[in-house]
């Protein structure tokens, strides 16, 4: 019980670190390396949430509203040049990080910073105590999800971004402004890396490196995925479980690297990964 | 074999032009900086000569980066586990034997051998037939990430999370540390600089430019790349060897994620491409972070970073770009391009007798999904041959032209070259086997001079010099003859990039001649030339196929062309083969001309 | 003899009618270092079809992108309804009036009619309007909005793409090989909707392989060879069916 518990929020965890850095790769085919600078970037948002003394629960709005205003600017200076040289935006998003986490550590100091838990405490479930936390992120996920299934599955502007997914050259002949698609979901995808930031504090010290412990194993399920958030949560799951089961029966070491070793042989044996099924 | 040919010599711009200071250049000026650096403890102070020490060891797995980045186009952030891996052999072994001869033999033997074979796995599992260059890129971020979780995973071996500290080391002051450093290192870029320049250096950026072309010359692209990946692997891995020694400490930040990426910054600021750059980059850089970093640690990384994300978009080239291209604005420094002489050679292939069937198709069947491309092809052909495809868009024609040159693709029913089987060939063993094929779009190599390109589609005969070049370039008198009519022969030295869409046409199509095909499949070779360009192609085609040992198949829409050159026309209809037959037949055929002017639809 | 009668083709053509819905003065236009359209001089009156054949690999369909600014115009003018493109966008054209209906994979397979005709209108309030007028052209397609474009016949597929082309009201439209794998019936089908909207005004440029199909329809014809223009004319001249032919059969 407590296992299926430990990979159903384990996997909830992963689909809410890992969905912005899809929405980007899917419309844009850029890969975000900024990504994790986002994930800091909203959990400072909860820290500075914290010491102005509101509700920690106000930190999400305000980390979405802050990463897609930056992720805008960065957008229109950054990726925008780097549309025909896809292996040179890894770079410079990569680099961005690096600016983002020197400015984050230069105003707020590189000391660990502690937030208040978003919701603390454990509670009796089936049978088990469990981290009343884990099992509230279950849930955001699950809203997390649905929304952007619902975002891109009934939204015109989800429309606009499967249609430039699938035919950029049909999406732009019809008048779709293509630019306008590609700035609004990456921004988008900044604000929910920033989200994910936030929700990412009551399990995890909040620094400004923080970020990219979580990018590599967000970047492998995004590849595996390849642009589908159904296939994303599916990998969630698999690679979720799997790390869990050799976490909790192999090795804790072995577990770690689990995501990025287990994606890269999928990715080798079938390079469109988990979208084909 | 090779079979001087005045005439052809005639045609080439003075043979020999590198005059013997080009060529010894590099080994005086790595000779003059090895005696500098010599030198140099004696002037620095101690804090100078161990950073620099460390910085200079540094900038080794720096040119591998560059090697695989600059000129393979392979973006890798994988190099720090191998410098990691090397450097934790050597600490191993040295903590459990101590430095005794033997003990710094195996280290060092360790230390090499170790990342070679390291990066012979990761270099099976980053390269294979229609691998994509992010996947390889994917995977280097996952090497040094497993090796680090392996050294945390090592207990006592590894030292887990603080690293081996205290083993015995070379018997070395530091100021003999800093003068093996740069010799290694002079070494090093003296070796990169050579190969990258020598003929085999070429093929490095020949598969960055089009890999694919690559494997439609015969090439292992493959093969290539893994052996790369493990050689620099080796490489990389020495530097470890070095590092262990001279700094006396191991930690699992050495064969890390994010030393691979500032390897990666190094490289991209200093300019990728270059040797030099990267080089002369990874000491600036890290010297003054060693330098800068205790007092402004993080105005420093603010500045790096910012400066890397504006190198990356605005200056593509690194710093290096931006000095090259000072130093071509001054008198002295434009170096006019040299080329080899062309010579003929006599020709391979064995003299085939006509009428030998060349290629045999039987109930070929080829399907997208639910959507039939191909239906019951059977098409024979022999030799001397010159058989136009034609159709309408849609029939099929690039479909069965891909089909015949790539085995991997999916197809049912069989496809023979000279008696072989095809199916599950990949195109390289697919042009061993004797098919040439030329590309709609012109696939050149747009970087390479057009005495390199014609090179390499020779190397998969004659090898190619990893130390220099060879001053004549042996081409079967075919490939000389497309040259010369084209007036190729007199642009040798210039990049392909340069030429005109026809001359590009042109040269890949001397290319594949080069290669000594006993068939050659030619997918729409006049888009897009002009008259008098057709014209050329044409008779080059008819030239070709007349003494009987070629056959050709083309793929074509200007039926004019066509009705000129073919021996045979097949026209293909919706997928399936609905007329076989001479000029006369099908040009005189009803049901050609209805297809043509639409009348056969549905 | 080809090149003169382009260049007196040109010099005709080149005087257009004042007030014309689209002129093109010597186009030129191509990909990377390949020229395709070399100087094409041609006009479309308001109310007037124009068919423009030629073999495949000609330069009909780079004529029409660069019309649309999908290929980048190289040389000479391009005016719609008086009103010269420099490096107008799509989405601008579309605005303009432009209609296109294309060849190359010109439907969205995997989305649902609905969907891809949503994606046609500049606002999701604009469709009631621009589906009452697609039902008026295809009723059959009103019951099968929810299915995916992908499952329609080849033939079907052609009607959604057109009928797409025409529910904005455009005032010019730019069709490429819309009777290709189409069968007779329907075939004529096409004709009978275009024929009523040229009535009704709109100006076509019609590119087409199907000789009997485009001379039946449009008014005028011109024939591209090698990214030039080597023949034009009415196509109620007695010869011109077999001056077509000659130019495209083998």
């Amino acid at each position: 019980m407590l296992l299926t518990l430990d990979i159903l929020t384990t996997a909830a965890i992963l689909f809410i670190v890992s969905i912005g850095l899809l929405a980007i790769f899917g419309v844009l085919k850029i890969i975000n390396f900024a990504h994790g600078a986002w994930l800091t970037v909203g959990a400072y948002c909860a820290v500075v949430t914290a010491k102005l003394g509101l509700n920690p629960w106000l930190a999400l709005p305000l980390a979405f509203l802050v990463g897609a205003v930056l992720g805008g600017i960065a957008e229109h200076f950054i990726i925008r040049p780097l549309y025909r040289r896809p292996l040179d935006a890894i770079l410079a998003t990569w680099g961005l990080g690096i600016v983002v986490g020197q400015l984050v550590t230069l105003g707020l100091g590189r000391d660990v910073q502690l937030t208040p838990n978003l919701y603390a405490g454990t509670v009796a479930f089936l049978g088990v105590d469990y981290s009343a936390y884990r099992l509230v992120a279950l849930g955001i996920a699950l809203v997390i999800g649905t929304m952007f299934a619902l975002a891109i599955e009934r939204t015109r502007l989800g429309l606009s971004a499967r249609a430039v997914i699938m035919n950029e050259t049909l999406a732009r002949s019809l008048g779709i402004d293509t630019g306008r698609v590609r700035l609004v979901v990456f921004m988008i995808g900044a604000g929910l890396a920033a989200l994910a930031g936030v929700l990412l504090t009551p399990l995890t010290s909040v620094d400004p490196n923080m970020g990219v412990a979580w990018l590599i194993g967000a970047f492998m399920l995004v590849m595996v995925a390849d642009a589908s958030y159904l296939a994303l949560a599916a990998a969630c799951l698999v690679f979720g479980a799997a790390q869990v089961l050799i976490s909790t029966f192999v090795s804790p070491i072995l577990g770690s690297i689990a995501i990025a070793v287990l994606a890269a042989l999928v990715l080798r044996i079938s390079p469109k990964g988990f979208s084909r099924a | 074999m090779l079979e001087t040919a005045p005439v052809a010599r005639r045609a080439v711009p003075a043979p020999g032009r590198r005059p013997r200071l080009a060529r010894t250049a590099p080994f005086v000026v790595a000779g003059l900086t090895a005696l500098a650096l010599w030198i140099a403890p004696l002037v620095l102070d101690t804090f100078a000569v161990n950073v620099l020490t460390r910085s200079m060891i540094y900038a080794v797995p720096a040119v591998t980066v560059d090697l695989l980045w600059g000129f393979a186009g392979i973006l890798t952030f994988g190099q720090a586990a191998f410098f990691g891996v090397g450097a934790y052999a050597a600490a191993m072994i040295l903590n459990a034997y101590g430095a005794t001869p033997l003990g710094i033999a195996a280290a060092l033997a360790t230390a090499i051998a170790a990342p070679a074979l390291l990066g012979l796995v990761v270099g099976w599992l980053s390269f294979y037939h229609r691998s994509t260059p992010l996947y390889a890129s994917v995977i280097s971020l996952v090497v040094p990430i497993v090796v680090v979780q392996l050294i945390y995973a090592g207990g006592e071996w590894t030292g887990s999370s603080s690293g081996l500290v205290g083993f015995d080391v070379l018997p070395f002051e530091i100021e003999g540390y800093f003068r093996l450093a740069a010799l290694v290192l002079v070494a090093v870029t003296l070796a990169a600089w050579i190969l990258v320049r020598s003929d085999a250096g070429r093929a490095l950026v020949a598969l960055r430019d089009n890999e694919a072309r690559c494997a439609y010359l015969g090439l292992n692209p493959r093969r290539l790349q893994i052996l790369l990946t493990a050689g620099l692997a080796a490489v990389a891995g020495f530097a470890g060897f070095l590092f262990a020694n001279a700094s006396g400490v191991v930690a699992p930040e050495n064969a890390g994620f994010l030393f691979g990426t500032e390897l990666v910054i190094w490289v991209a600021l200093g300019g990728r491409g270059t040797l030099l750059g990267p080089v002369l980059g990874t000491i600036a850089i890290d010297y003054l972070a060693a330098n800068l970093s205790g007092d402004l640690p993080f105005l420093w990384q603010l500045l790096l970073g910012t400066a890397f994300v504006a190198i990356i978009i605005l200056l593509p080239g690194g710093l290096a770009d931006l000095v090259g291209r000072l130093w071509r604005v001054l008198p002295f420094g434009r170096s006019g391009p040299s080329a080899p002489a062309l010579a003929a050679r006599e020709d391979g292939t064995e003299p085939t007798a006509t009428d030998t069937s060349i290629l045999k198709v039987q109930g070929l069947a080829k399907a997208y999904g639910s959507l039939t491309v191909l239906e019951a092809i059977d098409l024979e052909i022999r030799a001397g041959e010159l058989v136009s495809l034609v159709g309408p868009n849609g029939a099929g024609k690039t479909t069965l032209m891909r089909c015949l040159s790539d085995g991997t693709e999916p197809f049912t029913g069989s496809i023979a070259v000279g008696g072989t089987a095809i199916t599950g060939l990949t195109p390289n063993r697919i042009v061993g086997l004797g098919v040439g094929r030329k590309f709609q779009v012109a696939s050149v190599f747009e970087s390479l001079s057009v005495a390199d390109c014609l090179r390499l589609a020779r190397a998969s005969h004659d090898g190619l010099n990893p130390t220099g070049r060879a001053a004549t370039l042996g081409l079967p008198q075919a490939a000389l003859d497309v040259l010369r009519m084209t007036g190729l022969d007199r642009r040798l030295p210039e990049p392909a990039r340069l030429l005109s869409h026809g001359q590009k046409q042109a040269l890949e199509l001397a290319m594949v001649v080069a290669l000594e095909p006993r068939l050659i499949l030619l997918d729409e070779p006049t888009a897009g030339l002009t008259k008098a360009e057709r014209t050329t192609i044409g008779r080059v085609l008819k030239d070709l196929t007349a003494n009987g040992r070629i056959a050709a198949v083309l793929v074509e829409h200007d039926l004019d062309f066509v009705r000129e050159i073919s021996s045979r026309i097949v026209v293909l209809h919706q997928g399936r083969l609905v007329l076989d037959g001479t000029v006369e037949a099908v040009v005189g055929s009803e049901l050609v001309r209805t297809i043509y002017s639409g009348g056969a639809h549905g | 003899m080809a090149e003169a009668m382009t260049d007196a083709t040109a010099a005709a053509a080149r005087v257009a009618p004042a007030g014309a819905a689209l002129a093109l003065d010597n186009v030129a236009s191509g990909y990377g270092a390949v020229s395709i359209v070399k100087g094409v001089s041609l006009s479309v009156a308001p109310g007037e079809i124009v068919a423009l054949l030629g073999k495949n690999g000609m330069g009909k369909t780079t004529l029409l992108k660069t019309i649309l600014g999908m290929v980048a115009l190289r040389g000479g003018g391009i005016t719609i309804d008086g009103q010269a493109l420099g490096t107008l966008s799509p989405a601008k054209l579309v605005a303009l009036g432009v209609g296109y209906a294309p060849q190359e994979q010109p439907l969205f397979q995997d989305l649902s009619i609905r969907d891809n005709l949503r994606l046609a209108v500049p606002s999701d309030r604009h469709l009631p309007a621009a589906l009452e007028r697609l039902f008026g052209h295809f009723p059959f397609l009103k019951d099968r909005l929810a299915q995916r474009a992908g499952t329609l016949s080849g033939g079907e597929q052609k009607m959604l793409i057109l009928g797409r082309a025409l529910m904005l009201r455009p005032r010019l439209l730019l069709i490429d090989e819309i009777s290709e794998g189409v069968q007779p019936s329907m075939v004529e089908r096409l004709r009978k909707v275009l024929l009523a909207e040229r009535d009704g005004g709109l100006s076509m440029l019609v590119v087409e392989q199907h000789v009997a199909f485009a001379l039946g329809l449009a008014d005028r014809y011109a024939v591209l060879k090698l990214g030039e223009i080597v023949d034009s004319g009415s196509t109620k001249a007695p010869d011109a069916q077999a001056r077509v032919i000659d130019h495209l059969a083998v």
